[in-house]
């Protein structure tokens, strides 16, 4: 009678599942309360939570939105103040983070998110000078837009090489040290031209990466052409310092070779004003 | 060759005004104070080309002096006759080190070998640019100096203006530049004027560009000052707008004095009133031009007073962007819309 044992055995099974559900029933029913009571609490606490950082955000959107002119509104209770100085703090962390990302350029969105417009400062021994833009669309793919970057600059050599796609920190970079350079070269050209008008400027061009002084010796009646290449165009020192003089054993000399020595190692003004001071040399 | 100076020293005294010449010749430097003196005195330009005439017997001028004499009366005033713009593509890589003394001895040498009997003067301006003037002559006669070609580049640039090329001469100038910079083509910009000093501002950005993201309220301030404090502005928001966006596209401030813009339409005619024009197949050809004394600043003004609309449509925001005022319009045939496109002419 295997029908009647199987019922037979499950009825007896429901008994005893019945009787075990009666004796345990108590503190489940306790255990099971317990958990409703902390799973409200904690849900009391995410509510409150919520609300605190919504609180913080809409605060720190009225600080990113408020102008620098308007003042700010004093707060009145402690739980105020606390939650204002949190905006602050979540604010600051953005920019921070921002900052990081786009590697100390300014940076800014344009024509609906489509592209960005960075720009780039540039600065000769601590005085700040040009300041070049550049705007970068994003949507299709990252390219070069409009920019005021004087055109020998060779940006699009630089983007094609820095991979602008993958690495657009390391083409910013490179950019900035040739900007850099150039402004420094030029910084340097107006300085020989302000501050030493008896050197003669024979030849420089747009780069300032050549450059020829017509120096003369006084006392001797001698002149000494001086020629400096940069070749390097993120160097705002020369790579190649050349003498030449009617006199050809001038250049070959001590004082001379140390004077090459000056070229090369400081800024133009600068060694002019050292061989000036130290030899009394051209005039 | 005296004949042909004559005739040249002739010219050029009737070409420039009598003020202008006497400080040009001081300029130039090869006359003596006594005779200076002489041609400062005098008063009437029949006078003066006698006694020029006179003095070149005397200083025993060539061609090539008064041709010098010219150069420097072109650099002075060079906004008169058309100049065209070239850009140069494909650099090699030593493009970027070519300097002046390498430049003319190539530019020379390119230009003997390819050309009989050509004259060529080469001068570098104080602000960088090279010019240089090329008097054509062929197998069978001398160089015609009565009709030179000026040329002006910037090294390490990629623009080259000329002005006074003839079709003919074009392929052995070409070649000659491509040679000497160290690129590998040269084609035309599609940017031409009679103010060489404007077509050159544009192109090397020598006027202020906005770019946005910086400071946008200084350009609002400025409109509030020109407007009267008796009148309210309803829309000044949008004005601040109009105007942000109008020099976004075109500059602030003074910009080049670009004379002319033409538009070559190769558009399907588009008026839903007119069906016997729309229902053609072939494009309806025409060509629009804009001339102005200053067409950036009146094409500026323009969208800042809402007479554009803006966001400017980038038929006329590609003036400056392209550094161009020769543009194509086609319907490009996948898109409903007409675009921009360039091509060469």
């Amino acid at each position: 009678m295997e029908a009647a044992k199987g019922v037979l055995s499950q009825l007896s099974a429901l008994e005893v599942r019945a009787k075990r559900r009666r004796v345990t029933s108590p503190s489940h029913a306790d255990a099971l309360r317990t958990r409703l009571d902390a799973l409200t609490a904690q849900r009391e606490r995410l509510k409150a939570e919520i609300h605190t950082l919504r609180d913080v955000e809409k605060r720190k959107m009225e600080l990113n939105n408020r102008c620098p002119e308007e003042e700010e509104e004093a707060e009145d209770t402690m739980t105020g103040k606390l939650l204002h100085l949190m905006a602050k703090q979540t604010q600051l962390k953005e920019l921070l983070r921002v900052h990081n990302i786009t590697g100390g350029y300014n940076v800014a969105k344009t024509r609906e998110g489509e592209g960005v417009c960075l720009t780039l400062a540039t600065g000769y021994e601590g005085a700040y000078l040009d300041t070049y833009d550049l705007e970068l669309d994003t949507r299709p793919a990252l390219k070069i837009g409009r920019h005021n970057v004087p055109p020998f600059i060779p940006l699009g050599d630089l983007g094609e090489r820095a991979g602008l796609q993958d690495d657009v920190r390391g083409f910013l970079d490179a950019l900035g040290a040739h900007l850099n350079a150039f402004v420094g070269r030029r910084e340097q050209l107006r300085l020989v031209k302000e501050l030493h008008p008896s050197v003669t400027v024979m030849e420089s061009n747009a780069p300032c990466t050549i450059l020829v002084l017509m120096l003369s010796v006084p006392g001797e009646n001698k002149t000494v052409l001086c020629t400096l290449n940069y070749t390097d165009r993120t160097r705002y020192l020369p790579t190649e310092v050349r003498f030449d003089c009617e006199d050809e054993k001038l250049p070959e000399s001590p004082e001379w070779k140390n004077n090459r020595k000056l070229f090369m190692e400081m800024p133009v003004d600068r060694a002019l004003r050292a061989m000036k001071d130290t030899t009394d040399q051209i005039g | 060759m005296e004949d042909q100076m004559r005739s040249l020293l002739r010219r050029l005294v009737r070409r420039i005004p009598s003020q202008v010449l006497k400080v040009t010749l001081k300029k130039w430097g090869r006359l003596t104070a006594a005779q200076q003196q002489n041609i400062d005195s005098t008063p009437t330009k029949w006078a003066l080309t006698d006694q020029l005439l006179a003095i070149s017997e005397e200083n025993g001028w060539t061609v090539r002096h008064v041709a010098e004499l010219e150069m420097i009366y072109v650099i002075d005033k060079p906004n008169q006759g058309m100049w065209h713009t070239l850009r140069l593509v494909d650099p090699n890589s030593d493009a970027q080190t070519v300097d002046l003394i390498q430049f003319k001895e190539q530019f020379k040498s390119h230009l003997s070998e390819i050309s009989r009997h050509v004259s060529v003067k080469m001068k570098k301006n104080a602000d960088e640019a090279v010019w240089i003037r090329i008097a054509w002559g062929d197998s069978f006669s001398r160089p015609n100096n009565m009709k030179p070609t000026y040329v002006v580049h910037y090294l390490q640039t990629p623009y080259v203006f000329v002005t006074r090329l003839t079709s003919k001469k074009k392929p052995l100038l070409y070649q000659s530049l491509v040679r000497a910079t160290r690129h590998r083509a040269i084609k035309d910009a599609n940017l031409s004027g009679q103010n060489l000093s404007a077509i050159r501002d544009l192109l090397m950005q020598h006027y202020q560009q906005v770019f946005p993201g910086r400071y946008p309220s200084p350009l609002g301030e400025r409109t509030q000052i020109t407007s009267n404090p008796h009148v309210d502005q309803e829309q000044a928001e949008e004005g601040v707008k109009r105007l942000q966006m109008a020099c976004e596209a075109f500059g602030a401030g003074k910009l080049p004095q670009l004379q002319s813009v033409v538009y070559k339409m190769e558009t399907k005619f588009k008026d839903p009133k007119n069906q016997r024009m729309t229902q053609r197949e072939e494009p309806f050809r025409c060509v629009v031009t804009f001339k102005s004394s200053n067409i950036l600043e009146s094409l500026r003004h323009c969208a800042a007073s809402g007479i554009a609309s803006t966001p400017l449509t980038p038929l006329l925001s590609s003036i400056p962007r392209k550094g161009s005022n020769y543009f194509v319009v086609t319907d490009n045939i996948p898109r409903a819309a007409s675009q921009v496109s360039q091509q060469p002419n």
